[in-house]
């Protein structure tokens, strides 16, 4: 008992250092609830741990943020870092855009500091550490397959300088990676009250990965420390985004609440966040939607932005009081009404064309809604074994009427075995325009030891990206460059809000030898060329002869088809006795045959010894 | 804390002096109901070698011994878990996120807090074979290395398709008895290990521990030469055989086990008769210097021994009288990044266009 | 006009020539054509050059991906053909074959004419029995039109052309080598054999028949006086092998053989090394010969052919591939050249085919366009063994000389129906196997293997019956065509 009471008194004091920011670390959880248009429920969270000297100091103790993480970071040299962890993929066509995007499977790319000598190095050993902290196959990433976009993946962070040296920048996905528990379990071990408290505890494996889409991420960036910004904190923003099908969850009903999507409810704040908030986002009740929130929210909060109005229902955890579980939960009132889904300014897809295992095509389209153009980067990271044919590249607008010219693009072809075909390029897409952009590629032929166990199944092409500039927030929820927390991007106006896009990932079937022939094929083959080599040796070490055939000696099999064969000539020749025309005699098909069949027994003998 | 060390350093000195001579001094010496084993920590390595969904068995086998050394106390830094394919988050199962070991949905085996290290396409002969021995590539983080030494007790566990002689890795490669042998040899010479345990749920099983010649394994396999090992039952939810038979029976004997648990080895290795398994048990003891009857199971399922946690105050208050340190050192760096007049500034997320 | 009947027989043949290709190129087969596997590999496909082009024109180094394995010559050249004549591409792929088909043609005269002065030379030292098989004037007419003909209605050659290979221009080449070598000509073989060899880097073997060749035309005049010394005094020497030298040779001045063929060969050896020094300044580095000649030799692209490498290097354990590597180029580039050269040295046109039909089958990437190139050479023969069926029945286009009888072959070709049914067979059944393998992936690797197998050995076959054939007929035509020996049957045999 009194161990439990200094227990908590530490803790509480612990907390208060965190609140009051004794070391000028801060720790925020917030959770954002939408209810999608399509019916949808996107649950977000971040929890963001701000780190006074974590920019500058590498032996400075970390406090609230994660020390596994920040030697990993200092050790090789990293500036900023984000690795996202995804299962399913994000329709923006229906969702709109998340607060961060991510593509299928695993992502990393990296800024390393200035003056990273071997950046290659740094890299595959960054990553190395992180498939061991996430228990993920990062360890896959390979500075070979690792290219440096030359446009996408500009750095989030504040710098000295707003030159980029791209030289520092490494990109990687790995389409295949699986997201399960193993990677959720280190995740929320980076948290500073891990899932015992606060709005991690909602983490629930099973009710994770129950979703449609789900997707980790751990963004580590530098970040103004006040708007002055001469000082930089290190930024840890730690992300799940989760999208829920409510008719999978099991009723037939729209109505959602804690306990349906995570499993449990909340018990209260972690003791070491500043702020601990819910947002649920309300700008479509009463509109496309009509529900009761209950309990009823601490604040409602009008944001405005660029012109777009947001109404988030507000719960400060830290101020509820909580007596047994929170549980926020939406009851709907009236009919089910089908919405009209209303796609976002630029949404993109990506498919395979031809058939066969031969040659094939690579088309993105991308959709633009907007009235106005708007330039795009797109950057296109095809592995090695798709060989990409660049002057089949055909950017073409609505139906291949218009052609359209990049006006920089960036193509670096790739090698075998060692480098992907990198393709970004920057395009203006018309007004209400869906933009294709076709690519061919051969499939390849890979060594039989190169193909993975499951060869069949088929290899993944990672996704593209594709950045812009949005000119306005609808359906858009990203935080703004300059804020850490979800808080910060209410009333958020700016000029433009910059937002990236993940293409699907590709499923290509290479065509595959017979694995089970290895020792066959190089046996057949060395076959054909000893069966060259043999006459070719005979022709040009030996000399034609007249022979007595009695005096050669031959083995057993060719001497007695050697007595058959002169039996059958003696037979025939008794015939041909009276006229014995030289040049026949020559040309004798039997006479022939029987030079050439004891040679070539005695050729055969040579390759089966050669061979053998 | 003093205490802790000699008693450490003791145990160093005994292990010096040929073990078989005096072992039965150190039992005479050591009162009853302490401690008896050589060990001073524990390591497991579990390996699911078997892709794809109609291999589920061998993953719940692997996540079954995966939660008993886990709930026995060793810590997931010192079990190196292995698996194939991935189960609980495959589209085809009904339950993400769970691997179960019987159809009733009994136990979850797979568990909320579970770390794989290996995992997919990193399961490979070759890499098994490095963990073993310790020979990894540079920059292979700690979660994927066995760092055990001379003093660990090491429980080796495989499962997944073999036949005589040879276990296959992802149905396409395999490692072979004598590779293996020579694995554990190397790991004896380079000091990597105390004592081993060695269980092996495979057809024909028995096979792959008859080439070992190392001295302190004990082994244990779900079959002899000759014989399949059989799956327990199906899971009509998921429609594949759900858990092998030896490995069940297993589970069920190391679920009644907690980590002060007297049960020995002894009582392990007569798990799952032949009337249960269908196949027969096999074990090696010849290689092993002490009575599997003497053996605690722990010493193997367990971490090595249970510390209580006496003085939580001790370790927190110095914190306090540090604070002051600490913060003048931060000052100190604070005035020095703030002498720097530099303004930093966020990159256009937009290339310009020119 | 005064046209007599070979070059009317002639013209028909190139109208008939064009007009096949020209409606080769309009039909629907010539997309399929283009994209077969058989024609276009990695190192001559046309869509690998417009890759290169473009990636040039766009300011990225060509030879920096791996799409791209022709010569920085050949960029230059492709590079201004497409930039300046795209549309007249056809007909200039067609003209190039016909100018190829032309090249051989003279050839074949310039070599039949060659064999009749040498066996007018020899003639005294022939058997009395043997006057069948001598050479007629007919066969020194109508051979150089075979010649034409297999190669223009050569169904390979045809794909060639139509899939506007790069092996098209490296055809030409040869060609052209083989017309300086039978004129003896050293810079003009030198040139177009290191242009060859630039491309393809094989062709390098075609030095050694070509130094030989010219070591020919350049020998100083005769000394008949010299040589009947030389028989006197060793008669018991001459053995049946001198005896069937040509005279020209067995007049050894062995500092005329050492001296020519070395400033052949180091002639060759200049230019080659001024071509590398020019492609390296025209693509700005030595990344190309990675690219070229490193991608030729490793093998890096495995990606199914004609050949006996994809398979094989697919299937190859890692850590034998180097070995086997090296044992497999040796067998293409150095294995047969000495021996096959000290062999065959009293006809370097033969050899430079043999050693054209050995690296056919046995490079790292062959194409159709290079088996339809060296098997277009062999009615040059066509006296020694009925090739003339043998074309005739595989190439049933040629309908000018369906109906010529052989009448004085020496040596059938021990192979001919095998090879003959191989080919076809292989033909029709290579593109099914690859339809079932890829496309409807009923069939596997195996399949498409096997009949690449089948075509290798047919290929082997053939040349290897064509060698042995012509040292029958040689023998023959010293000894006679009478078996008898010591008054008993004897057996012709290499022993």
């Amino acid at each position: 008992m009194i161990v439990w009471a200094v227990f908590t008194l530490i803790l509480s004091s612990v907390s208060a250092l965190g609140q009051s920011g004794l070391y000028g670390d801060e720790f925020h959880e917030e959770l954002v609830l939408k209810q999608l248009p399509s019916g949808h429920v996107y649950s977000y969270f971040q929890f963001t741990t701000l780190w006074e000297n974590g920019g500058d100091q590498p032996n400075h103790h970390c406090h609230l943020f994660p020390q596994s993480l920040s030697e990993v970071l200092h050790l090789y040299n990293v500036d900023e870092m984000h690795l996202s962890l995804t299962g399913g993929l994000w329709r923006h066509e229906n969702w709109g855009y998340p607060v961060v995007s991510a593509p299928p499977g695993a992502e990393l790319w990296a800024w390393f500091k200035e003056g990273t000598h071997d950046v290659d190095k740094k890299w595959t050993l960054l990553s190395n550490a992180l498939s061991g902290l996430f228990c993920a196959s990062l360890n896959f990433i390979n500075p070979q397959q690792s290219p440096s976009p030359k446009y996408s993946f500009a750095p989030l962070g504040a710098y000295g300088s707003a030159s980029q040296n791209r030289s520092l920048l490494r990109y990687s996905t790995l389409p295949r990676e699986i997201v399960c528990t193993e990677n959720l379990t280190p995740f929320k071990k980076l948290l500073p009250c891990d899932s015992k408290k606060g709005l991690s505890s909602l983490l629930n494996a099973g009710n994770i990965h129950n979703a449609n889409y789900h997707s980790l991420g751990i963004h580590v960036r530098p970040q103004c420390k006040d708007e002055n910004c001469h000082e930089t904190v290190l930024e840890l923003k730690q992300t799940v985004s989760l999208v829920y099908d409510l008719i999978i969850l099991g009723q037939e009903s729209r109505d959602w609440s804690f306990r349906k999507l995570f499993g449990v409810g909340l018990a209260g704040p972690c003791p070491l966040a500043k702020s601990s908030k819910i947002y649920v986002d309300c700008s479509t009740n009463a509109t496309t939607f009509d529900y009761n929130l209950s309990p009823d929210p601490t604040e409602f909060i009008n944001s405005n932005r660029g012109g777009y109005n947001t109404v988030f229902a507000v719960y400060d955890i830290k101020k509820t009081h909580i007596i047994n579980m929170f549980s926020v939960s939406a009851t709907h009132k009236g009919p089910r009404v089908q919405s009209i889904i209303s796609p976002p300014v630029i949404h993109a897809t990506r498919y395979i064309v031809g058939y066969g295992q031969e040659h094939g095509g690579i088309v993105t389209k991308i959709h633009n809604n907007h009235w106005k153009e708007i330039d795009i980067t797109l950057f296109e990271n095809i592995p090695w074994f798709l060989p990409t044919y660049y002057h089949t590249l055909k950017i073409t607008a609505n139906g291949g009427k218009q052609v359209l010219k990049p006006y920089a693009k960036h193509y670096l072809p790739g090698r075998d075995r060692s480098r992907p075909y990198t393709l970004e390029f920057l395009v203006t897409l018309p007004p209400r325009s869906v933009t294709e952009i076709y690519l061919e590629f051969d499939y390849s032929f890979l060594k039989w030891q190169e193909y993975p166990p499951d060869a069949n199944h088929g290899f993944y092409v990672g996704a593209a990206a594709i950045t812009t500039l949005l000119p306005h927030t609808k359906n858009y929820t990203g935080v703004p460059i300059d804020g850490s927390t979800f808080s910060s991007s209410i009333n958020a106006s700016r000029d433009t809000y910059p937002v990236t896009l993940h293409t699907e990932i590709l499923l290509v079937t290479l065509p595959t030898p017979d694995f089970s022939m290895p020792y066959n094929v190089i046996c057949l083959a060395c076959t054909v060329v000893a069966l060259a080599f043999g006459p070719l040796h005979n022709h040009t070490t030996k000399r034609l002869q007249m022979l007595d055939p009695s005096e050669e000696t031959k083995g057993v099999i060719a001497n007695l088809r050697q007595r058959l064969n002169s039996f059958l000539t003696q037979s025939t020749k008794a015939k041909e006795q009276s006229s014995p025309a030289p040049s026949e005699v020559i040309k004798s098909p039997q006479k022939e045959e029987a030079a050439c069949g004891s040679k070539v027994t005695s050729r055969k003998k040579d390759r089966a010894a050669k061979s053998s | 804390m003093s205490y802790m060390f000699s008693f450490l350093a003791l145990c160093c000195l005994l292990h010096l002096v040929p073990l078989h001579s005096c072992e039965s001094a150190i039992d005479s010496r050591i009162p009853e109901g302490f401690q008896k084993g050589t060990h001073t920590n524990n390591w497991a390595v579990l390996v699911d070698t078997s892709r794809f969904w109609f291999n589920y068995r061998h993953v719940a086998n692997v996540l079954s011994i995966y939660r008993s050394v886990k709930r026995l106390g060793i810590p997931d830094s010192q079990i190196i878990l292995m698996v194939a394919d991935d189960m609980p988050c495959n589209l085809r199962n009904p339950r993400p996120a769970t691997v179960f070991n019987n159809a009733n949905e009994h136990i979850n085996v797979y568990g909320d807090d579970v770390e794989v290290d290996y995992r997919g396409y990193e399961v490979t002969v070759e890499n098994f074979l490095r963990l073993l021995i310790g020979r990894l590539p540079p920059g292979t983080p700690r979660s994927k290395q066995l760092l055990s030494d001379e003093g660990s007790n090491v429980l080796v566990y495989l499962t997944g398709h073999g036949g005589d002689g040879f276990l296959k890795f992802q149905d396409s490669e395999e490692i072979s008895s004598q590779e293996l042998a020579d694995a554990v040899e190397q790991m004896w010479q380079k000091r990597r290990y105390n004592e081993m345990f060695f269980v092996i749920d495979t057809c024909q099983a028995s096979s792959m521990y008859d080439k070992m010649y190392s001295p302190n394994v004990l082994a244990v396999a779900s079959s002899l030469v000759g014989e399949d090992s059989l799956s327990h039952h199906v899971d009509p939810a998921i429609g594949v055989y759900i858990i092998d038979r030896y490995t069940y029976y297993a589970l069920d004997f190391l679920e009644r086990v907690e980590p002060d648990s007297r049960k020995t080895l002894g009582e392990f290795l007569k798990v799952c008769p032949k009337r249960l398994c269908i196949s027969t048990v096999g074990v090696r003891r010849d290689l092993f210097r002490r009575n599997p009857d003497k053996v605690l199971i722990t010493d193997f399922f367990g971490a090595v021994r249970p510390v209580e946690v006496v003085a939580a105050m001790d370790t927190n208050w110095p914190q306090s009288t540090n604070l002051a340190f600490k913060n003048s050192t931060l000052q100190v760096s604070y005035k020095k990044t703030k002498q720097s007049n530099l303004k930093h500034v966020y990159s256009p997320q937009f290339p310009l266009k020119t | 006009m005064g046209l007599s009947n070979l070059s009317r027989s002639l013209i028909l043949e190139y109208v008939f020539a064009f007009v096949l290709r020209v409606w080769l190129y309009n039909s629907e087969f010539k997309t399929t054509i283009i994209g077969r596997v058989e024609v276009s590999t990695p190192v001559n496909s046309w869509k690998r050059v417009t890759e290169g082009v473009v990636l040039q024109k766009d300011g990225v180094n060509p030879y920096s991906g791996d799409m791209f394995h022709e010569s920085p010559v050949g960029l230059a050249i492709y590079s201004q053909l497409i930039e300046y004549a795209s549309p007249y591409l056809p007909g200039i792929f067609i003209l190039l074959d016909l100018i190829t088909g032309h090249l051989l043609y003279l050839t074949a005269v310039e070599y039949m004419k060659h064999l009749m002065r040498r066996q007018e030379e020899d003639k005294a030292e022939f058997s009395e029995d043997v006057k069948d098989l001598l050479l007629s004037q007919k066969d020194v007419e109508r051979q150089p039109l075979y010649v034409v003909a297999a190669y223009l209605f050569n169904p390979y050659i045809l794909f060639n052309t139509v899939a506007q290979t790069t092996t098209v221009f490296s055809n030409i080449c040869l060609a052209a080598s083989f017309l300086f070598m039978a004129k003896g000509n050293r810079w003009g073989s030198c040139v177009t054999i290191s242009f060859a060899t630039l491309q393809s880097l094989y062709p390098i073997v075609l030095i050694v028949p070509a130094a030989i060749c010219v070591g020919y035309h350049t020998l100083p005049i005769k000394k008949p006086q010299k040589l009947t010394k030389a028989r006197a005094i060793a008669p018991v020497k001459l053995d049946i092998y001198q005896k069937m030298l040509p005279k020209s040779l067995r007049s050894v001045n062995s500092t005329h053989w050492i001296t020519s063929m070395a400033t052949t060969i180091g002639l060759f050896f200049v230019m080659l090394t001024s071509l590398l020094f020019l492609s390296c300044h025209l693509s700005g580095g030595w990344e190309f010969l990675h690219s070229v000649y490193g991608f030729m030799l490793l093998v890096p692209d495995l990606r199914p052919n004609i050949g006996l490498f994809w398979y094989f290097f697919t299937e190859m354990f890692e850590h034998f591939r180097l070995l086997y590597l090296w044992a497999f180029q040796m067998n293409a580039l150095v294995l047969y050249l000495l021996p096959l050269s000290l062999r065959t040295r009293r006809d370097p046109i033969l050899l430079a085919a043999s050693l054209t039909g050995i690296t056919a089958m046995f490079k790292s990437y062959p194409s159709l366009g290079d088996v339809g190139f060296y098997l277009s050479l062999l009615p040059m023969w066509a006296h020694i063994f009925p090739c003339k069926k043998f074309f005739l029945s595989f190439f049933s286009l040629n309908l000018l000389v369906l109906f010529n009888k052989e009448k004085n072959s020496v040596a059938d070709l021990q192979q001919g129906f095998i090879v003959l049914a191989a080919f076809i067979i292989t033909s029709v059944l290579g593109p099914t196997v690859w339809h079932l393998w890829i496309y409807a992936r009923s069939a596997n690797a195996n399949f498409y293997f096997g009949v690449g197998l089948a075509f290798a050995i047919a290929q082997i076959f053939l040349i290897t019956d064509i060698l042995l054939s012509y040292t029958k007929r040689e023998f023959i035509l010293r000894h006679g065509t009478s078996t008898l020996l010591h008054g008993k049957h004897g057996k012709l045999v290499l022993a």
